[in-house]
């Protein structure tokens, strides 16, 4: 997965050196994560890497001022989510916006290998229903907090809410994957009462 | 005690942004209600699937559509370092519309990373393209043919062939500056006021006055060899490094060729580099094998067919192509000087038998 200091050494190396080995290593790193989240927002593949491809080129336009970048995933994810945005304004002609709540969110960590996990089928099923019927916004701080690894409060920044907000999405979304894993216990502790 | 507290320190964990203070008071919640820990192994290894990693292949396509559309807007992007201002554009090409462009672009099998184009003297070519940087001079060899440069302030630069030097008409104002690509033997002028620098793609070599060579081909190592006087070398990649070489020593730099998963493996990316003695091929004549190639020599010492094969396309100028795999991986050591094409395999099958084939535009060695 992507790391914030990984990606701050290539951008070093692009940025004094005109590195174009590290450029396209940049590329390789980010280029699919960052493509998946355009697609969520444009809903279209070719869509998607013309505006990534417009992102690296931006990076590579502005080599020179990348040291000083803070939070390097936080500035990839708000250009694509910027440059998709004005796409769809400009194609659609009007001032329409496609808020977080449509965004068509596919976390594909889970669909992928679930026989790594140590679960009956079933509860793979529900696990894979409960991530399908969380909140649209809920799943997309999911995805970006626990596939594409943004920080909370680069989540929060991203999608301008509050980090208490983001807090609080991981927590519903951990609970209600939880609660399909509760078919595994055979024996339940006399005195307890679990509350939801 | 409500669990909502549980799940959002849980979820902190797992995702690595829990304070000290919070793993502890999570400690505590589970120690109180042991029962709701059922969970957590499976949370955990939930958390830790990761997604299906991008195909190498898929990437390494999607990245030369990249190139190719960043060459279309007329961003300067090559495999020539660049020594103008970042802003500067060489090319003013009208905007395409690139609706389908990516359908016409994966059409088109561009060789962008390997090899390099010919760009056109900049006042041969109105019209079309409109310089705004200051003016190039470029002295290029095709394979098969090599050439002797004086620059401007005197100094020598024997072109190997299949290479390119490139400076601007800036070059002996305050900085000697050239590009290399391919292979050149210098003989430089002592200007201690005026630092030569040779950019390759993967080395800087700083020079005061002195004769070296220097290989930089595309998809070959990087070899600079230091015959009299001092140079240095800065490698792109490591910046705090900075190599001296003394005479009769030899840098060699290994350029990374990454794959998508080299690429999220690696924490590195730095070259591998070694310093290696000068080879003798010939005890009595002090003639190196790595500047054989300006007395007209052409020098093989312990390589590979493969590698001969291709330093014998470059000096003779044809495409040689060898279809037999343990072929490839004999080695060879010899001396070529005046020979030609024909007498030269003759000699590399005295060594290993063959049989080649002359085609109209290449020769194929079978075994």
């Amino acid at each position: 997965m992507p790391e914030n200091g990984h990606i701050k050494q290539l951008l070093a190396e692009i940025a004094l050196h005109d590195s174009q080995v590290a450029y396209k290593q940049l590329f390789l790193l980010l280029h699919k994560p960052l493509c998946r989240f355009a697609w969520s927002i444009l809903k279209s593949n070719d869509d998607a890497q013309e505006v990534v491809s417009d992102v690296f080129i931006g990076i590579w336009e502005k080599r020179h001022r990348l040291t000083s970048i803070e939070s390097p995933l936080l500035y990839f994810y708000t250009s694509v989510k910027n440059h998709s945005l004005n796409r769809i304004a400009r194609e659609k002609k009007r001032q329409q916006t496609v808020a977080p709540e449509e965004w068509f969110v596919q976390l594909n960590s889970v669909y992928f290998d679930p026989e790594k996990l140590m679960m009956t089928d079933e509860i793979i099923r529900q696990v894979k229903q409960a991530i399908y019927d969380l909140p649209p916004r809920c799943r997309l701080v999911f995805k970006l907090v626990k596939e594409d690894g943004l920080k909370y409060r680069e989540v929060a920044e991203l999608l301008q809410l509050s980090a208490k907000t983001v807090e609080a999405q991981m927590a519903i979304a951990l609970r209600r994957i939880g609660k399909c894993m509760h078919l595994d216990i055979t024996t339940r502790h006399p005195n307890s009462s679990i509350k939801k | 005690m409500s669990q909502e507290r549980f799940w959002t320190l849980l979820s902190k964990k797992l995702s690595g942004e829990a304070s000290d203070e919070e793993l502890e008071e999570l400690e505590r919640l589970i120690h109180q209600h042991p029962e709701w820990q059922y969970a957590i192994p499976n949370l955990e290894d939930l958390w830790n699937l990761q997604s299906p990693a991008a195909r190498a292949e898929d990437e390494e396509d999607a990245y030369m559509l990249h190139l190719h559309r960043m060459q279309e807007k007329g961003i300067p992007f090559g495999e020539e370092p660049v020594l103008y201002p970042a802003e500067a554009n060489f090319f003013h090409h009208k905007k395409r519309n690139n609706r389908k462009w990516w359908l016409a672009a994966a059409a088109i099998v561009i060789a962008i990373m390997a090899g390099f184009f010919l760009i056109q003297q900049p006042d041969k070519k109105a019209g079309s393209i409109d310089t705004v940087a200051t003016q190039l001079n470029e002295i290029s060899t095709k394979p098969g043919s090599k050439s002797k440069v004086q620059l401007p302030d005197g100094s020598i630069v024997w072109l190997n062939a299949g290479s390119k030097l490139t400076y601007d008409k800036q070059f002996g104002n305050a900085l000697r500056e050239v590009i290399l690509k391919g292979e050149g033997f210098f003989d430089v002028v002592k200007m201690p006021d005026k630092p030569f620098i040779i950019h390759t793609t993967a080395i800087d070599i700083k020079v005061l006055g002195t004769t070296f060579n220097v290989k930089a081909y595309p998809d070959e190592a990087t070899e600079t060899s230091l015959i009299k006087g001092r140079i240095e070398v800065f490698i792109k990649g490591r910046p705090m490094d900075k190599i001296i070489l003394s005479p009769n020593e030899k840098l060699v730099v290994k350029n990374t060729s990454l794959s998508a998963k080299e690429a999220n493996a690696s924490v590195s990316s730095e070259p591998d580099i070694a310093i290696n003695k000068l080879k003798y091929y010939n005890a009595e004549d002090s003639t190196m094998a790595e500047t054989g190639w300006i007395e007209n020599k052409l020098v093989f010492t312990d390589e590979s067919y493969e590698e001969v094969i291709v330093k014998m396309e470059r000096w003779y100028g044809v495409k040689i192509e060898i279809q037999n795999e343990q072929l490839k991986r004999k080695r060879f050591t010899g001396i070529f000087k005046n020979e030609n094409i024909d007498q030269a395999l003759e000699a590399l099958m005295i060594a290993i038998p063959f049989r080649y084939e002359k085609m109209s535009d290449k020769i194929i060695i079978h075994q």
